[in-house]
């Protein structure tokens, strides 16, 4: 057992960081907040495609690196401290995945290496006006018509929905209320009948709603089987929470980062508040979480790669890494007193969105749900 | 990076579990401490196999290490069986011999502790001196072939059945105060050595010993001072390291949390299941979580082990572990209403089990170098802050 990264991973983690230093400063966050239309970049997308990252996970046979997910993990942990906007997670570790689990030959072979060349844009349409992230909440219809389906419903916080070339729609078209009875379909973002609305969120990042009115898409349009969309969709959906969870754990490190040194520098009543015991317990308590929920998030991406039965795992790392992030970039923000609250200061680009990231892909609760179903209705996780 | 234990590593945990199905007995079981004649005997079986020196050079008693994790790998499966586990006697005081103390005390010392023959009390804590050691007051005056000592010790854990004392004393009143403590190794048989019992809290038949230590003129030869004379504090607190770490396995916290979801899975109240009420399925899964991390957080620390001391990560086991083990000995509690607060009797989960776990909880949190002292640790060697508590920076070995 080693949980040092491997010479690949580190280099790999390297070339990220020093990448991501220089194109994704706070001006550059704030630029894709408030002045850009899409609240990404295309140029940035265009380099993430040259450097290989966008098919990171795509199997070398259609253009990709056909890496792990943990070094998955070890790029996207980068990306997040530096919250770069970006709809990498769902294209290139979402949608690229359950289009090479799933997907038919034909899909493959020309989706894939759209994706690994920067082409094409996934946004993933799931969510709908639930609390919770259960696919029994999903009520989007897709109506069999001859070779087409018909799509009427609302989908909600589809993120960088203007932006993407396609949805990866969750629709429902067998027995209501039901894990069953859902199915993946591709559609072009631009189907007659489409439209979308702005969800202002904290962090100025771009949700919408996207309502579906008698939207046709061809059968084509088909990823996986007919009713079989969640069993298709769960396996990939946690690849993507555990890459988000690296994400956060980036975010919440670096926002760490910038409040410890705050407390180191800050003098009040003659000495560094970094002296005081309670700024170190905040800080010590905070840095162990975050070194908690960052091995968790590896572990759970090594217990994928190996193929083993993951969910309690990813449930847990999503549970834990969402409320770590949470805390942290709360927590982290007081320390720096009132100039944390100060629209000029940076340290509010990670404040904002700490909150919105702990209830993204279903909230802690949802997840719970998930980890008592695989340690109290199964057997107890044993652990070793 | 890779999570999975190796053959090698699995092969010794499967060993160690065939030890300890064949050894074990309930005599043995409910005490990390070596305080029976049964847990005695169990503990002198696994010095026969070479378990207890594992690292240690050959002659000095000790055996080679198969791997860098074996101690680890025996400690946790130990742990989570409810036995005694490869403590301080070979965590602190051998770790600490084998590093600071003369040849002689290495011979005389180190294959005895590894033959687990006579056990130990740290003798270290004083009225005024028990976070903060380095504020001790008991001396020892150097009357040239022996240290004379006048004084008290309390909370002594071990020392009504100890053949000897690892204990710290004033050599020097004048210096700083980290600058004048020294380790001795003291006889328990000592005339001048006196013990007046001291009970934790507990039902009738569950509570632990431990011991006020009285000393009158007591005479402790030179040649029983250990490394050097005034370095004393320093040899505690590196020894600390060792000992946050190996004593304070997260196994049977893993074990125990299971214990608990077991209960709850089976629990009916008058047809009331409690494994149905979301609130109840929501706070275990999120202790499920919160003890996962202390798995990871170990993992962390036994992966460092194999390159360097990892005192920053054993900070971080024992402030997570003691303060898991207090959060979910409340939760279940909690969960119960009333019943929680029985002590025993025809409706008490665990018989009483659990209100003993709840109220030796805070124990944990605040022995073997507390949760808060932890966090310091961690706040000055891992965050760079500056020292809150007073306390010097340690020389780099």
């Amino acid at each position: 057992m080693d949980i040092k990264l491997t010479d690949d991973q580190a280099q790999l983690q390297e070339i990220a960081s020093k990448f991501m230093d220089k194109h994704c400063s706070f001006d550059f966050v704030r630029k894709m907040e408030k002045e850009s239309d899409l609240g990404f970049c295309r140029d940035m997308w265009r380099q993430f495609a040259e450097m290989g990252w966008l098919g990171i996970m795509v199997p070398e046979k259609h253009d990709g690196m056909g890496m792990s997910l943990l070094d998955t993990v070890v790029l996207i942990r980068e990306l997040g401290r530096h919250i770069c906007p970006s709809p990498f997670l769902f294209t290139s570790v979402l949608a690229a995945d359950v289009i090479a689990q799933v997907g038919s030959p034909e899909q493959q072979a020309e989706l894939l290496p759209q994706i690994v060349a920067g082409e094409k844009i996934y946004a993933f349409a799931y969510q709908e006006y639930s609390r919770f992230f259960r696919p029994e909440h999903i009520k989007l219809e897709a109506k069999k018509s001859g070779d087409k389906y018909v799509l009427n419903g609302s989908k909600l916080f589809v993120e960088f929905a203007d932006g993407a070339d396609t949805l990866l729609v969750a629709a429902r078209t067998g027995e209501a209320n039901s894990q069953d009875g859902l199915t993946l379909l591709l559609v072009d973002r631009n189907s007659a009948g489409i439209s979308t609305k702005h969800m202002p969120t904290m962090s100025r990042d771009r949700h919408y709603q996207v309502d579906f009115s008698n939207v046709e898409v061809p059968g084509s349009a088909l990823l996986g089987e007919l009713d079989k969309g969640w069993e298709a969709l769960e396996p990939s959906l946690h690849k993507a929470v555990i890459a988000f969870c690296a994400y956060t754990n980036g975010a919440g490190f670096e926002m760490h980062g910038y409040a410890t040194q705050y407390a180191r520098e800050r003098v009040q009543f003659g000495r560094p508040i970094g002296q005081m015991q309670t700024i170190q317990g905040y800080l010590a308590q905070m840095i162990m979480e975050l070194y908690g929920a960052d091995m968790l998030t590896m572990f759970s991406a090594f217990q994928i790669d190996k193929g083993r039965h993951a969910r309690g795992y990813v449930a847990k790392a999503k549970a834990f890494s969402a409320d770590t992030v949470g805390h942290v970039m709360d927590v982290s923000s007081q320390i720096f007193g009132g100039m944390g609250y100060m629209e000029e200061q940076d340290t509010t680009l990670y404040l904002r969105r700490g909150k919105q990231y702990q209830l993204a892909l279903g909230g802690t609760e949802y997840w719970e749900d998930v980890i008592a179903e695989e340690i109290i209705d199964r057997e107890p996780v044993v652990l070793t | 990076m890779d999570f999975d234990w190796s053959p090698e590593e699995i092969a010794f945990r499967e060993e160690v579990r065939e030890f300890i199905r064949t050894e074990m007995t309930d005599a043995v079981k409910g005490s990390i401490f070596i305080d029976t004649p049964a847990r005695v005997e169990f503990v002198t079986k696994m010095a026969r196999r070479g378990w207890l020196g594992m690292g240690f050079p050959e002659q000095y008693g000790g055996s080679p290490n198969p791997f860098p994790l074996a101690q680890f790998i025996l400690n946790a499966e130990l742990d989570r069986s409810g036995a005694p586990i490869i403590g301080k006697n070979v965590g602190t005081i051998a770790s600490t011999i084998y590093h600071v103390a003369s040849e002689e005390m290495k011979m005389e010392f180190l294959p005895m502790i590894f033959r687990n023959e006579g056990q130990w009390a740290i003798t270290y804590t004083e009225p005024n001196a028990g976070t903060d050691l380095g504020s001790l007051q008991c001396r020892a005056i150097d009357m040239g072939d022996h240290f004379e000592v006048t004084g008290m010790k309390h909370y002594i854990t071990s020392a009504h059945f100890c053949r000897w004392h690892w204990m710290a004393l004033r050599t020097d009143p004048d210096a700083p105060k980290h600058k004048g403590i020294s380790i001795f190794i003291v006889d328990h048989d000592t005339p001048g050595l006196s013990l007046s019992p001291m009970s934790t809290i507990g039902r009738e038949g569950t509570t632990h010993r431990t011991n006020q230590v009285f000393f009158d003129k007591m005479k402790i030869p030179r040649s029983r001072l250990v490394g050097e004379v005034n370095k004393g504090f320093y040899y505690m607190m590196e020894a600390l390291d060792y000992e946050r770490f190996a004593i304070l396995s997260f196994a049977s916290r893993v074990r125990r949390y299971t214990k608990i979801v077991n209960w709850y899975k089976n629990a009916d109240f008058n047809g009331e299941r409690p494994i149905n009420d979301p609130y109840t399925r929501r706070a275990l899964a999120r202790m499920a979580a919160r003890v996962e991390v202390g798995t990871m957080l170990e993992r962390m620390a036994i992966c460092k082990a194999q390159y360097e001391v990892p005192a920053v990560e054993a900070a971080m086991n024992k402030a997570w572990g003691a303060t898991i083990g207090d959060e979910f000995a409340q939760l279940a509690l909690d969960l119960m209403g009333p019943f929680g607060g029985l002590w025993g009797g025809e409706h008490s989960p665990f018989g009483g089990g659990l209100a003993d776990e709840h109220l030796m909880a805070g124990h944990a949190r605040v022995a073997a170098g507390g949760v808060d002292t932890s966090k310091a640790i961690i706040a000055r060697r891992l965050l760079g802050l500056p020292n809150a508590l007073g306390k010097p920076e340690l020389p780099q070995r």
